[in-house]
């Protein structure tokens, strides 16, 4: 089991693709906010590439383990130690019992880690899925971050530890961290003629973005829009100010809601359902930029993306999880 | 400058005499919008036909479709594109539109659940002073400490009148969403449809059981959530996620689809009251009745003088108040 001496600033149990199927249900997927490193920690250990992991945001996580295990570290780069000593990321590492694993905060690049055992972190799944959602308070670990004392027992490992131990991941498998991100996305549902003007559009588009200080897990809200960007003077039956619209499900995730003049990326955790507009759509296999991007320091920028190119993005994306990722 | 395409229209359906236009939207890899017309409306009439158009869909099976999301004027196609193509997705839906009957002569099943409600209690009261503290200090919708007054001011009426209004329709659920267990309300009575903006920017907080209004649409926060909606007070919970009363033991959720509910008012003491005996003691009895909408029945009533008449001298009071009271 891992033992928590301290869940640092927010620490939770992620699986990937998450909660998937009950956005009719007001339920959010939830999921791994950058899907990618907890897809490399999971292989890396010998699991599949959806398996439960830990989700480390801002840092300061510790623990110790009370059983051999094999782990993986990926993500931004917080400096992790065991019993002290600096140990490697990107990589599958033995640990033994009573092993001290600390992080350090956030690297020059990124915003969170992942921590992957093998075997994967055994909680009960909760309409099929073992993610936390934190503003809900369900799933994962009894529905919150990770506090001193919380002990959490791992899955069956896939084969015997010590041939899990020293997997590689190749340096040109490695994503590339940025601290402005470029960003693929798709418009609509709601663009020009009727609600965004066709300088509006390319205002999204030609922009980078700073990431405001109150994004979180269900949105991140980015630097306010300039005049000129609404087609409409007001939303209608959907009230006075022109983002409005008459309540319609958001596509999450990755929705690009217009909600006053603050334009707010819905992730993970978001609304299933609301009154504001959304102008375009961050594609499935660019999410995990999202969850790299640093509050308060990182930009984004929006690159134009047609559906086609979507489609195969995720394909490419499935594939470099894969075994021949590993060195 | 490279031109971008900004169309996102990626087919539609003409006009018939039973429904509007159905546009069908790009939103996202793997996300379809269904739209009816292109004004922004809140007819219940629209929202009955999505229903059944939804429901006929989803028997179908239609490999790599993950899940629908119906609205008042929208539904929202969540698929795998790399299994479902987005062009057989739309002739599926088409097919279903062309083959759905008359939405007159549907018999919809709709509970009415009964719920209590203390307008302006201190728990809701606490939002918007953090909301004025943390997000927006001069929120021209905080009047008093409170949404009351410029939810009343933007409809031309008094806040006492709002009370009255939010009271006097029962209010129907077109789908469940934004929030666990949360459902979208839109009254019954067209006398009582007061419209609002929403928060600008939205609130980061908001208590379990405040009951809100944004556009035009009634919701009751099943948890504590962030939110847009001016809010009136505090109703008893709607969703338990712990599943302990014996109501919530089958799901988490207490609203369907197609459900109404009616407010009576009752002391901030008595809501508290309720939430324990919902949450601890786990005894407190729901009043919910079983019923259903007939929806010729229903369009008698919408088209009645008394009706037509009420409604547009509200819309006056309201056309006049929208443009007096300060936007978001």
């Amino acid at each position: 089991m891992l033992n928590i001496i301290n869940g640092g600033i927010e620490t939770i149990v992620e699986d990937w693709p998450g909660r998937l199927g009950y956005l009719g249900k007001g339920m959010a997927a939830s999921g791994a906010l950058d899907n990618v490193s907890l897809g490399f920690a999971n292989l890396l250990v010998g699991n599949p590439t959806g398996e439960a992991g830990l989700e480390i945001a801002g840092g300061y996580f510790e623990a110790t383990f009370t059983e051999d295990a094999v782990m993986a570290i990926t993500g931004t780069d917080m400096k992790p130690t065991l019993n002290g000593d600096p140990v490697d990321m990107w990589t599958s590492i033995m640990v033994h019992k009573g092993d001290h694993l600390k992080f350090f905060h956030f690297g020059k690049t990124g915003f969170r880690s992942y921590l992957g055992v093998a075997g994967g972190f055994d909680v009960p799944k909760y309409l099929n899925s073992k993610s936390t959602c934190i503003f809900g308070n369900y799933g994962g670990f009894k529905g919150r971050k990770l506090a001193p004392g919380d002990l959490l027992a791992f899955g069956q490992p896939s084969s015997p530890l010590a041939g899990l131990a020293g997997r590689k991941l190749k340096k040109d498998y490695m994503p590339e961290y940025e601290n402005e991100w470029q960003i693929r996305a798709m418009p609509g549902p709601n663009t020009c003629p009727e609600y965004v003007t066709k300088e509006g559009m390319d205002y999204l588009f030609e922009n980078s973005f700073k990431i405001q200080h109150t994004s979180n897990r269900s949105a991140y809200r980015l630097d306010e829009l300039t005049d000129g960007f609404f087609a409409r003077t007001d939303g209608g039956v959907g009230g006075s100010h022109p983002s409005n619209i008459v309540d319609h499900a958001y596509s999450i995730r990755g929705a690009l809601n217009i909600c006053g003049n603050t334009p707010i990326i819905l992730i993970g955790d978001g609304p299933t359902l609301g009154g504001y507009f959304c102008a375009l759509h961050v594609i499935n296999a660019d999410l995990w930029k999202i969850g790299q991007g640093t509050p308060t320091r990182d930009y984004i920028r929006f690159i134009h993306c047609t559906e086609q190119e979507a489609v195969e993005a995720r394909i490419q994306q499935k594939n470099l999880l894969s075994e021949n990722a590993l060195a | 400058m490279e031109q971008k395409d900004y169309d996102v229209i990626l087919d539609s359906l003409a006009p018939t005499k039973s429904r509007l236009e159905v546009l069908f939207r790009q939103a996202g890899d793997g996300f379809i919008q269904v739209e009816y017309g292109r004004e922004q409306r809140a007819d219940l009439l629209d929202s009955f036909r999505i229903g059944t158009v939804n429901a006929n869909l989803l028997e179908k099976k239609i490999p790599g479709l993950i899940e629908t999301v119906p609205g008042i004027r929208t539904n929202l196609f969540h698929f795998e594109p790399e299994i479902l193509r987005p062009q057989d997705l739309i002739q599926a839906i088409k097919e279903e539109e062309h083959a759905v009957v008359d939405v007159e002569d549907i018999e919809l099943e709709s509970r009415v659940i009964h719920l209590p409600i203390a307008f302006e209690d201190s728990e809701t009261k606490k939002a918007v002073a953090k909301y004025v503290k943390e997000a927006r200090p001069d929120a021209p919708n905080v009047i008093n400490g409170y949404n009351l007054e410029y939810i009343a001011m933007c409809n031309g009426v008094s806040a006492d009148e709002v009370k009255k209004i939010l009271l006097g329709t029962e209010w129907y659920n077109s789908g469940c969403g934004f929030w666990p267990g949360g459902g979208f309300f839109w009254p019954m009575d067209p006398r009582c449809a007061i419209v609002v903006p929403k928060y600008n920017p939205p609130r980061i907080w908001t208590p379990e059981g405040s009951v809100g209004i944004g556009g035009p649409c009634v919701f009751t926060y099943t948890t504590a959530t962030g939110g847009g909606y001016q809010l009136f007070g505090r109703t008893i919970p709607t969703f338990q996620f712990s599943q302990k009363h014996p109501l919530f033991k089958e799901t988490p959720f207490l609203y369907r689809n197609g459900d109404r509910i009616k407010f009576h008012e009752v002391s901030e003491a008595e809501i508290l009251n309720i939430y324990a005996h919902v949450h601890e003691k786990t005894d407190y009895s729901y009043e919910i009745e079983e019923g259903k909408i007939q929806i010729k029945e229903y369009m008698n009533f919408v088209q009645s003088e008394a009706v037509v008449k009420g409604a547009e001298e509200f819309r006056k009071k309201q056309a006049k108040g929208a443009m007096e009271a300060p936007k978001l």
